[in-house]
């Protein structure tokens, strides 16, 4: 531990420690830590039916940790004193989200390595990489990864819409407020409601009113969602209309961070509108949209409530996301162990994507100038 | 009843003379003795219960209300009083879980049992949970062990989940006797509600796919011939025959049978399988989904490969479908085309007739007609392994319909089980029934004596609409040859993943109809080693009752 005496700019008091004390925390600390793992133990013998004590719930288990927690807390002050204050900002925050992250992952680790279907009754069973071969030749997955990448790839082409709009409410256009706010309200729509509103109502083959407008301007048996082609573009387009607005206002509010003395100063040296933004626009944009972009792909990623409730998944799985693929999997097939591997699998992609991608921003973000 | 078929009979039935002639005639009946045919349950001895029953709140007084029902469990307490006493089970508390579906099911359950639980002295506690959440309710609390309810309501299909699994309690003789369960009609008799021999369900409610049709497009001089089909032969050539030709109520292009094509979270298989059961379902043999002794899937045999391929030779016909049938699954095929006048063919639950005349989207309501499910010219024979040049008919009766069931968590407890069960033969006592097949309730009737029409005429039901509604359900309950699916854990898991692959399959991702049936059946198979094909076998024949 760093010495007290050392960092005087933030300690206030000094303090003295006595051994009693000291001897006191590390007690409690190892005391409490103790009476955790024996009654997690215990409860685990007797869940697996190796001893019998009865325990109805894992309430002891959990009160043992709270215990454990409390004491290390109450530990940190007793042998760090003004520093283990410090410890204390931080320490429950650590603790809660262990028990709320790291826990639950270890133990969904636990399951996708399991034959684990609700409706089997031997229940849960080891499988080691069974699931992970099962992957390996899943074509509806790959499928499902594949159009996620078309998917993702789509949010170029949204990036581009968002910065148009984010351009033209940061002109002084008329009604500008209005606009702003007309714009954003697709964005507060429940991607649910958008699905059926537009997806299945306004876009119904026979009556919907956009299906009746195609067939005003001539064009015979449309279908929306017919062909894969058609449908992955309609999903795509619908999911675009719902979270264009959230980049938008994002750069906009960037936009409107740009000091007005640049483009002045570079309207004075007679540069034209498109290297005004080409040359000080969009480079003091590029940590705001990388930004947009990268939260974008988290949400973009997630991507399964609209097609569930449109195409589920079809024509053929033209339209299938992994989130949709592995609900029908998880849901609609009770898969516990297989759809918890491919979750798992999927979130260490998106990790290393994301890495990858966050990496590279940081090379591009960096100024030109 | 339907919520949306009961406003039918109110708005389109009646008349206020008609309900003042039915209320009278139900009186002079209920005067000369009551109405409840031969064979009438124990609550038999309350002459006019039925009729009596009947009058709350009437038929075309509006929605009954929770007093309403309170009402009805009153009048319907004799059974209960004739076995238990007054306060027998004082202090005893029992856990309900059901379903809250439309503001029915529980809500109703509540009421009818809140009589039962003054005179009873027990108390209920209640677990309402939406249909979408009740699957992974139910197995989670089976796979985590955490079954915290004493009485069920159940769909059959989850009895491999439940009963298979011993987590059920045996049905006492005396509720047997007090629910009059020889009443039943033909498919919901054992095996159905039996496991080994053990009976499990007091039944409340019948479920069955019949077809509905249009009555312009077929008759003399109509444009899909001179009959109705009544074979899955004859609705493919109607429907080909109808591809380019203009619909006589709406003017837009006539199409033949709705097929849907995409999957409904499982259900849609059903709809498959309604076009499969005229050519696998054999007579001789129960079984028609798989193989009893080794649960070998035969979905993939000759029989089911011809009702795929009848799919696709529709998909090939061009305007046989409307355009973006590809995306439409059941509720499209019910509600946005047959009822708004799209095609002329389709099969569903009884909800499709009730809607045709209720519903305000509906523009099908006098030209709609019922018959039970297609049959075929020849059957395949999966024990010979060769088609039969032999007529064919097998309703398929989808799901099943809801049960009441009792947890082994009473078992150990004589009270608390006769207390259960006590309840539960309250819920599907014979009177009782006939009320929540008249009224709304979210049932269907189920009993042979609910298809007494005299009794709904009494009641002030339009006599002619009843007979069309009640006459096609009744023809497909009671047909010799119904298709009953398998009650094996997991069914639906099945039915999930031959949805994925069927859409593959009409997607045009598989070179044939068989690739796709080979596709469905080798993931059958892998369900089968997953969950366990040595207990899935001893279920599948527990449950077929061989």
């Amino acid at each position: 531990m760093v010495s007290t005496e050392a960092d005087y700019l933030h300690i206030v008091t000094a303090d003295n420690i006595s051994a009693a004390r000291i001897r006191f925390g590390k007690t409690i600390m190892w005391a409490s830590a103790a009476l955790l793992c024996v009654v997690g133990l215990v409860q685990y013998l007797d869940s697996q039916g190796i001893v019998s004590l009865g325990f109805e719930t894992w309430r002891p288990t959990l009160y043992a940790f709270l215990i454990w927690a409390s004491c290390l807390c109450w530990g940190q002050v007793l042998l760090y004193g003004e520093r283990g204050k410090l410890a204390l900002f931080v320490l429950p925050a650590a603790l809660f989200a262990v028990a709320m992250v790291v826990f639950p992952l270890i133990f969904a680790l636990g399951i996708a390595f399991s034959n684990w279907n609700l409706s089997s009754p031997t229940g849960r069973q080891f499988n080691g990489l069974d699931n992970i071969r099962q992957m390996w030749g899943d074509p509806f997955y790959w499928n499902a990864l594949k159009n996620m990448v078309w998917y993702t790839l789509a949010i170029v082409v949204e990036y581009a819409i968002a910065f148009g709009l984010a351009l033209a409410l940061n002109a002084q256009i008329r009604a500008r407020k209005f606009f702003r706010v007309a714009f954003l309200l697709p964005l507060m729509l429940s991607p649910v409601a958008v699905s059926w509103m537009i997806g299945k109502s306004m876009l119904e083959i026979r009556f919907g009113p956009v299906a009746h407008l195609v067939r005003e301007l001539g064009f015979d048996q449309i279908s929306f969602f017919g062909s894969p082609e058609m449908a992955r573009f309609m999903i795509m387009a619908m999911d675009a209309w719902t979270f264009i607005p959230f980049m938008m206002i994002m750069i906009l509010a960037g936009l409107q961070a740009i000091p007005k003395e640049l483009h002045e100063a570079a309207e004075v040296d007679g540069a034209s509108g498109w290297r005004r933004f080409w040359e000080i626009t969009f480079p003091l944009m590029l940590p705001v949209s990388i930004t947009a972009i990268l939260i974008r792909i988290i949400f973009k990623l997630k991507l399964a409530d609209i097609i569930i409730n449109i195409t589920a998944g079809g024509p053929g799985g033209a339209t299938d996301s992994v989130t949709s693929f592995i609900f029908r999997e998880y849901r609609d097939r009770s898969n516990v162990g297989y759809g918890t591997l491919l979750a798992i699998v999927y979130l260490v992609l998106i990790v290393i994507a994301m890495t990858i991608l966050m990496k590279l921003a940081d090379r591009w973000m960096r100024p030109r100038y | 009843m339907k919520i949306d078929l009961y406003k039918y009979a109110v708005a389109a039935g009646l008349t206020r003379r008609g309900l003042l002639k039915g209320a009278a005639s139900v009186g002079a009946l209920a005067a000369l003795g009551g109405l409840a045919p031969a064979g009438r349950a124990l609550a038999g001895g309350h002459g006019n219960v039925r009729a009596e029953i009947l009058k709350v709140p009437g038929v075309g007084m509006g929605s009954p209300t929770d007093a309403d029902w309170q009402k009805v469990g009153e009048m319907c307490l004799g059974p209960t009083m004739e076995r238990v006493a007054q306060g027998e089970f004082a202090g005893v508390e029992l856990t309900f879980m059901g379903l809250n579906n439309q503001n029915l099911h529980n809500f109703l359950f509540r009421g009818f049992l809140k009589p039962w639980e003054a005179y009873t002295g027990a108390k209920i506690n209640w677990i309402d949970l939406a249909q979408a959440d009740y699957n992974a309710r139910l197995q989670q609390a089976i796979a985590t062990g955490t079954v915290d309810f004493d009485i069920l309501e159940m769909g059959a299909p989850f009895e491999g989940d439940t009963a298979g699994r011993g987590l059920l309690d045996e049905m006492p003789g005396w509720v047997s006797e007090q629910i009059d369960e020889s009443d039943l009609v033909g498919y919901l008799q054992p095996p159905v509600g039996t496991w080994d021999d053990k009976k499990y369900r007091v039944t409340i409610d019948g479920d069955c796919h019949t077809f509905a049709y249009r009555k312009d497009y077929f008759g003399a001089g109509a444009i899909g011939g001179e009959t109705v089909p009544s074979t899955w032969q004859e609705v493919n050539a109607a429907s080909k025959a109808l591809a380019g030709q203009t619909d006589p109520l709406t003017g837009l292009p006539a199409h033949g049978y709705l097929d849907p094509l995409k999957g409904w979270g499982g259900f849609g298989f059903y709809f498959i399988a309604n076009r499969a059961t005229a050519y696998v379902k054999h007579p001789d043999d129960p079984a028609w989904l798989f193989d009893a002794d080794t649960m070998k899937p035969r979905v993939n045999n000759p029989g089911w490969v011809q009702a795929i391929q009848d799919v696709m030779d529709l998909i090939a016909t061009p305007g046989a479908y409307p355009a973006d049938q590809i995306n439409a699954d059941p509720g499209t095929t019910a509600f946005q085309q047959f009822l708004a006048g799209t095609g002329s063919m389709l099969m569903w639950w009884g909800d499709v007739g009730s809607s045709a005349r209720t519903s305000d989207t509906s523009v099908v309501g006098d030209v709609v007609g019922f018959g039970i499910n297609p049959g075929s010219d020849r059957r395949y024979n999966a024990a010979a392994g060769a088609w039969e040049d032999v007529a064919n008919e097998a309703p398929q009766m989808a799901y099943i319909g809801w049960g009441i069931y009792v947890t082994a968590r009473v078992s150990g407890d004589e009270a608390k089980r006769k207390a259960a069960w006590s309840a539960a033969a309250h819920l599907g006592g014979k009177d009782l029934s006939l009320w929540m097949s008249a009224y709304p309730s979210g049932f269907q009737p189920y009993r042979n004596s609910h298809f007494n029409y005299e009794e709904w005429e009494a009641a002030g039901y339009d006599r002619a609409f009843v007979e069309d509604y009640l006459g096609s359900n009744a023809d497909s309950y009671n047909h010799p040859n119904a298709a009953v699916e398998p009650r094996i854990p997991g069914i639906f898991q099945y039915y999930s993943v031959a949805e994925d692959e069927l859409a593959k399959g009409f997607a045009g991702q598989y070179a044939s109809a068989q690739e796709t049936a080979d596709a469905i059946a080798a993931a059958w198979e892998r369900i089968t080693d997953q969950i366990g094909r040595d207990s899935q076998i001893a279920l599948y024949k527990a449950s077929l009752g061989v």
